[in-house]
């Protein structure tokens, strides 16, 4: 029963990574393919003579297993969830880092200029992101008062926490994009670094890295619609409908709100989320603490 | 039998988060095995593993203190509307640690691309 | 039955705790030494799910893959041969060239049928005297960096890495048996002596303590519930004082960080990131929402841009 339902977890993955690359085909010219792996080289397996033999096939496997973890937790409705982790949030947040590892994983190992130079500003990104994104889980954390994703969802049947923390949902797009490394933040996989760490990969793990690249966007998406818009809670169609709409909503949305500002430096990222976003964070678990301490929010 | 004690539900999750992350492995190997026969072509680049100046040493070692932080602000996030003004007093005194931190870094021109 | 998955269980992280602490000591690459270490916390970490310590055994997890990721960052930033290519090519004792399997080792030089990179093998007969001159100034550079350093990272985990001996810099005999630049100390012997001494020691006391208590209480499943509960009231102070400890960390980095009064001699620059201006986005069909500012316009209709040969 555990191996059906671990079946289930990944044939969900492989499902909603596709669904995902279908929704990014809508923001790419059409003779294209979508996502930051589309110019990888699906026919060809590459071979780099200097590379190290260990950690670069390393680095997609690392990043898909760290999407496929993070799908366990994901509610997609009632019930169906992988397990319900006492501890879902936070374990969400370790295991993407996971994506970010096999990622600088395979920039190193590429042993090329570019992948190597690619591996520093993905690590970069992460510097960038981890904080911010923390504090944004905080605020949904302390008025659900809990860490499993199963209660969050329950706690906004009365009302959706985008409501009632504007400002952590505003964090949580911003923080997503860099997590998923997608516009504003694409730095890492940049046409100047001959598409960073993408720009060597070839056969088997330009297979690989499609699904662990789209599979992150789908998991940010999916915990943003489970922490800010209720996840599958609604009336009339059943959970996983709504928690479909809530997520591929929730991930048009930050697609389209990523294009609509220029691409960002490394510096510029960082600058952006050491000096902007984390003093934001910051004011708003203590803005959330006051409304909890007032009596808004779902009672105890 | 009886002896034995109850076993912990966390010990289940994870049992099945490993029985996941074994088939993710498996499903990796799939992929590797479906191109085993293609064509392969050699990419020709100098080694680049040399000593590298990355530019945000000052922000990587800040981020090592908020991810400490961090760590102290989830279970604290967990217990905070059971405890009430306490604990946000509480929280209220390390978030002014933290953003003495930040403010002494910024004013001191640590955050800035090297 | 579920004593036989918790044997398992157990036997598995610790077995990943252990090779990958041994990894880490071994291995010729900075870079994955770092991950090594990684890998061996994660077993640890497994050891504390086993405890049902969830929280503490993500915890773990979630530092270490940020802190050793920067951590590597740093040794990039000080060390002379951070991936090992170098190192590789050196005699190595068994156990560091299993660890060091599948680096390639770097041959500029003219050994052009020689090596075999399949087994990282390839001894570069006259690379090495390249390198013999090579590291005298890598030795200083460790010297100085240190000091100058981006940061206060303890580098103690590899000093052992850095202590080449120059003892047999030019083998006179042609340059075959390479150069003993690994980590052949005169005190290995008695470090290593040492080393298991102490692991008996400590297993020894294991098993000849006095029984501890067995409980059949199960630990409480909600733990970050239980773990914020003694924050709040038990741990308090230590609480706050990790806070006062992090604002001295963060102090202390701004202020290494800052430029030092003493010149940087230009020959030992190592290459510096840049910042660059980002590129456009190019294959959007919102892309004139979207240019970079100052960077050629894209042309997103009409030709295909013939996607640049991308690698090299």
């Amino acid at each position: 029963m555990g191996v059906a339902a671990a079946l289930a977890v990944l044939g969900a993955l492989l499902g909603g990574a596709a669904l995902t690359l279908a929704v990014e085909h809508a923001f790419v010219r059409i003779d294209q393919e979508a996502g930051p792996a589309r110019h990888t080289e699906l026919r060809h397996n590459l071979q780099l003579p200097n590379a190290d033999r260990w950690l670069l096939p390393a680095g997609p496997v690392v990043a898909l297993a760290g999407v496929a973890l993070a799908m366990v937790v994901l509610p997609l409705g009632p019930g169906l969830i992988g397990r319900d982790l006492g501890i879902g949030l936070f374990y969400v947040i370790v295991v993407v880092d996971f994506v970010v590892l096999g990622l600088a994983l395979a920039g190193w190992g590429a042993n090329t200029p570019e992948g190597v130079e690619a591996c520093y500003r993905i690590v970069a990104q992460l510097v960038a992101y981890v904080v911010p994104l923390g504090l944004a889980y905080v605020g949904v954390i302390m008025m659900a008062r809990s860490l499993s994703t199963v209660v969050v969802v329950d706690a906004q049947r009365g009302l959706w926490f985008v409501v009632l923390q504007p400002l952590g949902f505003l964090l949580y797009v911003v923080t997503g994009l860099m997590q998923s490394y997608r516009a504003p933040f694409l730095e890492p996989f940049a046409a100047s670094l001959g598409g960073g760490v993408l720009g060597v990969v070839g056969g088997w793990s330009a297979l690989v890295w499609r699904v662990a690249l789209a599979g992150v966007l789908l998991v940010v998406a999916a915990v943003g619609a489970v922490l800010y818009l209720g996840g599958s809670s609604g009336p009339w169609l059943p959970g996983w409908a709504w928690m479909l709409a809530k997520t591929y909503g929730l991930m048009a949305l930050m697609l389209g709100l990523g294009r609509l500002v220029r691409p960002l430096s490394t510096a510029e990222t960082l600058a952006l989320s050491w000096k902007i976003l984390i003093p934001l964070g910051l004011v708003n678990v203590l803005l959330v603490g006051g409304l909890i301490l007032l009596g808004v929010g779902p009672g105890a | 039998m009886e002896r034995m004690p109850a076993q912990s539900p966390v010990l289940g999750d994870f049992g099945f988060v490993a029985l996941v992350l074994l088939m993710a492995m498996g499903l990796a190997l799939l992929a590797v095995a479906a191109f085993a026969r293609a064509p392969t072509r050699t990419v020709r680049a100098p080694p680049a593993w040399a000593q590298f100046r990355f530019g945000y040493a000052v922000y990587a070692l800040i981020f090592l203190a908020f991810d400490m932080e961090m760590i102290f602000m989830y279970p604290w996030a967990v217990v905070f509307a059971d405890i009430g003004m306490s604990a946000f007093l509480d929280m209220l005194v390390f978030i002014a640690l933290l953003s003495a931190g930040i403010a002494y870094a910024w004013g001191m021109g640590g955050l800035r691309w090297e | 039955m579920m004593a036989a998955f918790d044997i398992l269980a157990f036997g598995a992280c610790s077995f990943v705790a252990v090779a990958g602490a041994l990894g880490m000591a071994t291995t010729m690459s900075m870079f994955r030494s770092g991950i090594f270490l990684m890998a061996s916390f994660i077993g640890v970490a497994g050891l504390f799910i086993l405890l049902s310590a969830d929280l503490i055994g993500l915890l773990q997890v979630m530092m270490y893959i940020g802190g050793f990721l920067v951590m590597i960052l740093f040794m990039v930033l000080v060390m002379h041969d951070p991936g090992g290519a170098m190192m590789a090519g050196m005699e190595l004792s068994p156990l560091e060239r299993w660890f060091s399997k599948g680096l390639v080792p770097r041959d500029e030089a003219t050994s052009a049928g020689q090596d075999d990179p399949a087994s990282g093998e390839g001894r570069s007969h006259a690379g090495n005297r390249h390198e013999g001159h090579a590291m005298p100034h890598g030795e200083g550079r460790h010297g100085h960096a240190r000091d100058h350093g981006g940061g206060a990272m303890p580098h103690g985990a590899h000093g052992g890495h850095a202590e080449h001996r120059h003892a047999d810099h030019q083998h006179g005999d042609g340059g075959h048996g390479g150069m003993d630049m690994s980590m052949v100390t005169p005190v290995r012997p008695l470090a290593a002596w040492l080393a298991a001494a102490a692991g008996v020691v400590l297993v020894g006391m294991l098993f000849l303590r006095p029984a501890w208590p067995v409980t059949d209480a199960v630990p409480d499943p909600d733990s970050a519930r239980r773990v914020g509960n003694l924050l709040m009231d038990k741990y308090m102070v230590a609480f706050e004082g990790a806070g006062f400890l992090i604002l001295i960390g963060i102090f202390g980095a701004v202020l290494l960080a800052r430029p030092s009064t003493h010149p940087d001699d230009p020959s030992r620059a190592a290459k510096a990131a840049v910042d660059a201006k980002p590129e456009a986005i190019r294959d959007d069909r919102l892309a004139p929402l979207a240019e970079a500012g100052g960077a050629p316009e894209p042309e997103h209709h009409g030709s295909h841009h013939g996607h640049e040969d991308h690698v090299g």
